[in-house]
This record gives structure tokens, C-alpha cells and sequence, in this order.
């Protein structure tokens, strides 16, 4: 994948997954997040059938899609995309926590936190300096998380190869889905 | 990351560094050693990031790892020694000094040994720690021999192996072009980065894999060919490949002649064991047997990384030694990319253990070897296995153990029986327990001491192949507790084995361990990021050499009598043991007791291992809790339908030997004969408002679902105890 792109993105591939679960105790370590807030998760994907059975993994959050769903769902205009690095922000002082964004993503991506205001995945601005990577890519051990920046077209191909992947989760047998149906 | 991001981030926030080593596989120091910068604030202990510089994990660190500073902060941690005042199993303690606690627990010892011998104490071994052995050195400085070693770890494939081999031979993972993962989790257990990058990079090179187990875990997902075998079978298969790859000549003829002593013996033997008696017993169609026991054979640089999943059956050493068969005959030993004799590190610290001191004298008080007698002292030193020591307890023979001190280790979650461990601490005169935070038999304790983690403390070292770390004090320690290490030397000091204990100084114990590798710990802690050490290059085909190895037993002979593969196994058979590996059935079982299956019509088994929690421990840790709040049994789709089970509900598991209440979780990856839960779940978490369990019937304590019967529980080699039963499975009915 390329990694020249302002369109920045923790690009995730399930090939180096081990679900480990480093990346999302990382993140909620690092970030201090309450019980039940989760900026990233690591699921677990089954497909087919005993004995032909296949489970793939999924670490999943905020991808700051091209188009982001939750922005336009949002009615105070809380999320907003910005140009210069792709990145999807979230105005916690005018957020209402009405939780159309959380409807609208396709990804079950918006957590509400401690005062209520969605929360998410920002890339972690302010732990990636001095060229260490967020905790959640720094503590992969198989390098499935890295950040990248790439372009628009490139970052859609990602988005449709995570959907697939969330797809093939909520067909499964078992579960109930974690996301939106498709 | 580095340590200069890690100090330069730190800075930035206020934060200071210390460069350590993790401590979440064990209290006191694992034995794993992953390098991680430890991140301070104001004094208080916030969060973990990888070290770049460690060779083992390389910036990598796990779920646990980062879990870190809630586990030292616990609501559940042992701040203050306690002395029991209650009833045993009441839990009600009262605060008392350190000093007082071990000067209580040194009279007792010291009375003991004058009215019942010294071996009457016995230390419980937990997994191996970096402080196991100091519990030797105290048990062979007091003259007993009972070190308790679980009979279901990783001794008992090394003395498989080595009593068939001359060693235990290790994967080459890096130039393999087939690996079979064979009751092997290569992700969660220990470390977290070595073994998952070698499997992650073994798949991007193409080697096949294959994994052989009952259940589908992330490992598995990623395989190319997945063998559901039985829980517990693992001989009955192995037996059936040795039978393809013998009856249709797919072996090494030149290695068999030169290096194996037994074939013709073994070539009939296996006659029998073919893949349709096989299929009955493991749940393995005869042509996937065939298959992969073909392209075993056939592979040239093939690989067999043997887990610990084998090692809990009383056919264990018969799978163990069958599988070291198979890489015998088929000539996958000690070339490339098939498994490897490895040459011990040119550079290791002094062995402390006392082993010099062993003795017929001492050897002949083991209170239940976990070896036979003639194959002690095994690689660990004398050690009898940790259920007997309980069963001595309760049946007094060959005489009752009445001092057991559990150092970092739960008996009543950890081993099998959880009934008859509970009535032998009833039972028991006096009961040590020594941890970092409330254990599942802590009300049975006399005395309690609180353990320092090693996170707050200047010591041990972690020494692993290539790598010599200092670990480095975070924070000062949050209660009284000091450490694990600390504890054996001044309980040696107050019974008068001080000049086995380097007088009670820490500092000098470590130097003394030090000194042969030319460093001391004032050293050592001038290395930020520890010292490498250059690891030599591999020699193969070491036969001649590894095929006349000493064994450690007592004048040391050799392990292979005849200086080749013991196919035919003379020094078993010298013992009274089969000479060859035979099939023996668990206690419960389709094949061994098909009247019971008519009412217990499942298998029951359990994960020793998971990606976040370390056995019976860390519970109480929310961060690690909210990955999986509530036990949980797999249970395929299909078994669940049958019973109206849905995913989440509440279901009560039966085995003849006593029931779970669990939640039940849909597992497409699952045989559809088997269900499994992991084991150790007794701990509630006060962070987050959840209770304990019960330890016994009505818990989720997997431990009180197993047979312990002393005729059928047990390989009668290796102790291996069973951790398979049959069960019954319904949906949980509210009265």
C-alpha cells in the first residue's frame, strides 16, 4: 500500500492479526478510557462450517473515512473532516450526545464517555511524536496496525475491505452483530 | 518503542521512564522477560510501552503487559502479613509485622523437622518463575525433597523426549516448509512476540501449517489444514502415523540403521494401532491420518512444535515419545527446518539450586514422585508432583506433608480435584500462602505474606537466550510486601541456614548468580536496556554428541543406554515401564466408557492459556476483565440447538465429578462432540462490582469437573493428570 496521501489512516491487515488484544488494551491504557469505552476492538470473524471453519481477525476503529458517515448524520455539526490529514474531529463542546453519529457509522465506531459527548479513535496526536507510532500500532506484534497516509481512492479500497470483513462477521452463526447489517 | 521516544514522550507529558522488565506472567518476576519502558507520574506507576531494544519482544507487548499498573494498584492486593484467627476456610486474618510472620512460620518449620523430618514441608512450584530456584535452595538447605512440580508442564514432554532422544528437540520454525502445531496455542503462551512472529512469518514464507487441536483459536484460523482431534487423544493419532509412516515405508532407513535402536520391535508393534482403531478413539478420519502423516514423511524440512495440550492425559508420555518417534524414524531431527537439538547458552548465570547436595538419602523421602524414582532427579531437580502432595494429606501415605507453602501458586484452582485439595488445607497443619494479591485458598492460609511485584523492587535479573536485563524499581512498593525473592531469604536467616542465604542480602545473592557471566547487579543496572549476547550458530546432525547426553540423574548416566534413539525404550522397560508407547484410555471417555457417554454424551476440556489473563490469576484487573467479563463454555452451534441453548445464556455443565455454572458461548470452531472453557476462574473484580465464584460445585472452577482416581487419572510416567472428562450440558432453569 502506498504511503504518500493525506488521507492518514491506521490501515489493518488481517493476514499479521494474532488477536493478541495488545492494540486495544494499549489503547485503553494509554488513553485512559472508562469500562466499556472502546476506541479499538479486536474481533473474531467465523466463517463456513465445522470441520471446514475459518475465523479471521478484525482490530477496528476509527478508519476517518473519505466520506464520513457520522459527520453528515450529526445535526450540530460536532464532527467535522479535515483537509489537511483526512482526520474526522469531534467538537466535545458541541456535541449533544444525540447518537445519530453512532447510528449512522457503519462501523460501530462512536463511544460516549464519562460526560456523554462521543468519543473516538483521533489518531493520538499527542503520542506520536518523536517518531513512535500510537500505542495501538507500537505494540502490534505481527505489524498488522500501521500509519499510513495514502490517498483518497486508496483509502475507500480499505473502508470496502473492512466492510467485507464486518460483512462476513455478521453473517455469521453465531452472533449477534456488533455493527450495522448490511 | 526506543528509549529515546520513550524518554523524550515522557518528558513531554512529565513523566518519567524506568526501563524494565514485564512482571505479568508472575509475581516476582516471570520467566518470560519482555522489556518494556515503565511510564511514572508524580511517583504513581501509568502505563507501559514495549522495548524497542529487547530481543524477545522487540517493542511488542500483550494485553497483560499493559495491564500492568492496575494489577500493582489492585483493590485486591496483599498490602499487610495476616495471621489466620478464624476458622480455617472463614477468612478471617489479623494484621501482624513482617518479622513476626516469618519468625511465626520458622518456629513452626523448626518444630516440624525435629518431630516429623524435614521433609514434612512442601513448596508448591507455580509456572516457572525467575524465583523457582530459590524454593529449591530452601527446600535442599531444610532436606526435603518435595518440590511440587504440577505433572502436567512442560516436564513432561522434556522427560519424554529426553529419555527417547537425548533432547528435547525445538522447532525450526525459520526454515521450515511444514509446521504442525500440535497442542501447541504459539500466540498466548508466554512471551507474546517470539513465537507469534515466527508463526506469522513461517505463514508469509508459505511453509504449510497445520494445527492440531480440539478447537479453532486465532492460530488455528490462520492454518492451512486444521485436525480437530479429541481432547486427551493426541496418542491414539500419533500411534496411527507412526502405523502409516512405518507400514508404508516412508522412513529414513540410513538415519534408522546409524542412529535408532528398537525398529524391528517398533514396526510390529504399531501394526496395530491403524487409523481406523485410531478414528474411534481421537475423532480423526483415517484419511486426514493418512494425509498428514504422509506429508509429514514426505516433507523433508518438516516440523513438529508439540504443546502443552499433550501433556494432560494419562496417555501423555505415550503421545509425547510417539511423537518423538515420528521424528526419528522419518529422520526429522537436527537438520534444517525440522526440529533442532539445541546447544545450551555459552553464558548462563550460577545455578543455585543446591543440586550437589542431592542424595538416595533425600531422594527416597519424595512424597509423590512426578518421575518415577529411577528417573530422579529429573532437568528440575527432585520434585514430586504437586496433587500428591495434597493426596499425602488426606491418605497419609507414604507419610502426611504437614507444612505447604504455595509461593505465587492457587492449589485449589490450579490443580485437579478442587474437593480433595479443599478437604487436605482443612486437613493440613499449616498452610503458607505468598502472593501479590488474594488467592482462591487465602482463607485457609495461617499465614499470609504479601509479595512485592516486581515492579517495585531492584531485583531479579531476567536472563533468557541472548538477552541479561536488570529489573529496575518503578515505584516504591504499595503495601509491607517484599519480594518473593527476599521472603526465602529471610525465612533462611531466621531457620539458621543463613550462610545458604547469602545472610539475608539480596544484592549478594544476585551477584553470586551474576559472577560466572562477569557482571554483578550494580552492572547490570548501568545497561538501560540490558546486555546482548552474541547466540552461536547452529551445528546440525550433533547425533553422536546428543544421542550420549548425561542425564541429571544421580551419577549422571546417560539417557539413551545404547547411544541411539531409543525406539525400544530399555531403561522403561528396566523400571517396569512399556518399552514402547501404548495407548492408554483418560477416565472418562466415547471410547473407554461408552456407558457413561449415554448420559454424559460431551467432552469437556480446558484452555490453559489465554490472551488475558496468566492462569488462575489477574481477574481482578478490569482492563483485562472487560475483554471477557464471564466464563464461558464453546460450545458449537449445533450442540447448543439440540439443547435450546442460545449464545449468553446461563447453562449448567455436569461431569460425574461435579457441575459449573457457566455461560454459554456459540463456537462454530469447535468439535461438535467437545466443549471447552478456560481454566483458573474463581476471582471476582471489586473495580468493577463482580464477585468471586465458588471454588466447587456451582462455579466455574473447571479443576472440580475431573477425575483424580490414583489407578486412572494419572500417566503413570509423568504423572500428567487429565483434564478431560464427559459432561452433560442444559440450559440454567431459575428455581
Amino acid at each position: 500500500m502506498a504511503t504518500s496521501g493525506n488521507e492518514l489512516l491506521i490501515a489493518f491487515d488481517p493476514e499479521k492479526c494474532t488477536q493478541c488484544a495488545g492494540c486495544q488494551i494499549a489503547c485503553k491504557s494509554w488513553r485512559e478510557l472508562p469500562f466499556g469505552v472502546q476506541f479499538r476492538r479486536v474481533l473474531n470473524l467465523w466463517t463456513g462450517r465445522y470441520p471446514r471453519v475459518k475465523s479471521t481477525s478484525l482490530s477496528l476503529s476509527c478508519l476517518h473515512c473519505v466520506t464520513p458517515a457520522c459527520a453528515a448524520a450529526c445535526p450540530e455539526k460536532a464532527i467535522v473532516k479535515r483537509v489537511e490529514n483526512g482526520l474526522v474531529e469531534v467538537d466535545s463542546a458541541l456535541c449533544i450526545g444525540c447518537r445519530l453519529c453512532a447510528a449512522a457509522c457503519l462501523y460501530g465506531v462512536p463511544q460516549f464517555g464519562v460526560n456523554d459527548t462521543m468519543v473516538k479513535c483521533d489518531l493520538c496526536p499527542g503520542l506520536s511524536k518523536n517518531g513512535a507510532a500510537p500505542p495501538c500500532v507500537e505494540t502490534c506484534p505481527g505489524e498488522a496496525l500501521t500509519l499510513i497516509g495514502i490517498s483518497s481512492s486508496e483509502k475507500l479500497l480499505h473502508e470496502e475491505q473492512i466492510i467485507r470483513l464486518l460483512s462476513m462477521h455478521n453473517r455469521s452463526e453465531t452472533k449477534e452483530p456488533m455493527c450495522r447489517s448490511f | 518503542m526506543n528509549y529515546q521516544q520513550a524518554y523524550h514522550l515522557a518528558r513531554t507529558n512529565g513523566e518519567e521512564i524506568v526501563p524494565t522488565v514485564c512482571g505479568m506472567c508472575g509475581p516476582g518476576g516471570p520467566g518470560g522477560g519482555c522489556g518494556i519502558y515503565a511510564f511514572v507520574k508524580n511517583g504513581r506507576f501509568t502505563k507501559v510501552a514495549g522495548m524497542d531494544e529487547s530481543p524477545v519482544n522487540k517493542g511488542a507487548i500483550c494485553a497483560k503487559g499493559h495491564a500492568a499498573p492496575q494489577w500493582v494498584y489492585s483493590a485486591d492486593r496483599l498490602t499487610h502479613p495476616l495471621r489466620r484467627i478464624g476458622k480455617k476456610g472463614e477468612g478471617k486474618f489479623e494484621k501482624i509485622s513482617w518479622d513476626e510472620a516469618i519468625a511465626h512460620i520458622a518456629e513452626k518449620l523448626r518444630q516440624q523437622k525435629t518431630i516429623y523430618g524435614p521433609e514434612s514441608l512442601a513448596i508448591l512450584a507455580p509456572a516457572k518463575r525467575s524465583y523457582n530456584d530459590y524454593l529449591k535452595r530452601f527446600l535442599t538447605a531444610h532436606g526435603s525433597p518435595n518440590y511440587g512440580h504440577s505433572g502436567i508442564c512442560a516436564m513432561q514432554r522434556a522427560f519424554a523426549f529426553t529419555y527417547t532422544l537425548g533432547d528435547y528437540p525445538r522447532p525450526d520454525y525459520d526454515q521450515s516448509d511444514m509446521i504442525i502445531y500440535w497442542g501447541r496455542q504459539p500466540i498466548y503462551s508466554g512471551p507474546v512476540a517470539r513465537p507469534a512472529r515466527a508463526f506469522l512469518a513461517a505463514k508469509r514464507r508459505g511453509a504449510k501449517i497445520i494445527a492440531i487441536k480440539p478447537s479453532v483459536e486465532p492460530d488455528v484460523g490462520m492454518a492451512d489444514t486444521w485436525i480437530p482431534v479429541r481432547p486427551g487423544t493426541d496418542a491414539a493419532l500419533a500411534l496411527a502415523m507412526l502405523n502409516v509412516v512405518i507400514g508404508e515405508d516412508l522412513v529414513d532407513h540410513a538415519f534408522i540403521e546409524k542412529w535408532c535402536y528398537g525398529f524391528n520391535r517398533l514396526k510390529v508393534h504399531v501394526r496395530q494401532f491403524t487409523p481406523q482403531w485410531a478414528e474411534k478413539i481421537c475423532g480423526v478420519s483415517p484419511d486426514q491420518i493418512k494425509e498428514i502423516a504422509y506429508l509429514y514423511a514426505t516433507t523433508p524440512r518438516a516440523t513438529i512444535d508439540l504443546g502443552n495440550g499433550v501433556e494432560h492425559s494419562p496417555s501423555s508420555s505415550d503421545a509425547i515419545r510417539a511423537v518423538a518417534l515420528l521424528m526419528a524414524v522419518t529422520g526429522h531431527l537436527d537438520r534444517p527446518g525440522a526440529n533442532l537439538f539445541i546447544a545450551p547458552p555459552k553464558n548462563a548465570p550460577r545455578d543455585i539450586s543446591l543440586k550437589k547436595r542431592y542424595s538416595k538419602a533425600l531422594l527416597a523421602k519424595l512424597v509423590g514422585p512426578e518421575f518415577p524414582i529411577a528417573f530422579q532427579p529429573f532437568l528440575e531437580g527432585l520434585s514430586s508432583a504437586y496433587y500428591r502432595i495434597f493426596e499425602s494429606v488426606l491418605s497419609e501415605k507414604p507419610y502426611p506433608v504437614r507444612t505447604i507453602i504455595a509461593p505465587g501458586t492457587q492449589p485449589s484452582v490450579s490443580t485437579r480435584g478442587t474437593k480433595q485439595v479443599i478437604a487436605a488445607l482443612q486437613k493440613l497443619d499449616f498452610f503458607v500462602v505468598v502472593d501479590v494479591a488474594r488467592t482462591a485458598d487465602m482463607p485457609y492460609a495461617d499465614i499470609v505474606i504479601p509479595v512485592a511485584t516486581g515492579y517495585e523492587v531492584n531485583h531479579p535479573f531476567q536472563m533468557v537466550p541472548g538477552w541479561l536485563m536488570a529489573t529496575r524499581k518503578v515505584i516504591e512498593p504499595v503495601g509491607e510486601g517484599k519480594s518473593i525473592f527476599q521472603f526465602f531469604l529471610d525465612l533462611g536467616v531466621a531457620m539458621g541456614y543463613g550462610e545458604d542465604f547469602w545472610d539475608g542480602d539480596i544484592e549478594t545473592a544476585m551477584d553470586d548468580q551474576l559472577a560466572p557471566l562477569g557482571m554483578d547487579m550494580q552492572g547490570l543496572r548501568l545497561q538501560p536496556t540490558g546486555v546482548n549476547y552474541q547466540q552461536t550458530d547452529h551445528v546440525f546432525e550433533k547425533y553422536a554428541k546428543v544421542f550420549n547426553q548425561s542425564s541429571p540423574r544421580l551419577g549422571f548416566p546417560a539417557y539413551l543406554p545404547q547411544g541411539k534413539v531409543a525406539l525400544y525404550n530399555t531403561s522403561f522397560e528396566a523400571a517396569g515401564f512399556s518399552p514402547l508407547p501404548r495407548w492408554h484410555e483418560p477416565p472418562e471417555s466415547f471410547s473407554g466408557t461408552p456407558e457413561l457417554a449415554q448420559q454424559y454424551p460431551l467432552i469437556l476440556a480446558d484452555y490453559h492459556t489465554s490472551k488475558n489473563f496468566s492462569a488462575s490469576w489477574q481477574r481482578n484487573v478490569p482492563l483485562l476483565r472487560e475483554i471477557q467479563s464471564e466464563p464461558v463454555l464453546h460450545i458449537h452451534p449445533n450442540a447448543a440447538s439440540t439443547r435450546q441453548i442460545k449464545d449468553g445464556d446461563w447453562i449448567k455443565v455436569k461431569s460425574p465429578h461435579g457441575w459449573l455454572k457457566v455461560k454459554a458461548e456459540l463456537y462454530p470452531g469447535i468439535r461438535p462432540d467437545t466443549v471447552m472453557i478456560l481454566h483458573g476462574w474463581w476471582q471476582g473484580c471489586k473495580e468493577l462490582g463482580i464477585d468471586d465464584y465458588p471454588l466447587l460445585d456451582g462455579g466455574a472452577n473447571v479443576n472440580n469437573m475431573y477425575s483424580v482416581d490414583p489407578a486412572r487419572a494419572y500417566d503413570p510416567l509423568v504423572t500428567a493428570m487429565t483434564s478431560q472428562t464427559l459432561v452433560q450440558v442444559k440450559k440454567w432453569e431459575v428455581a
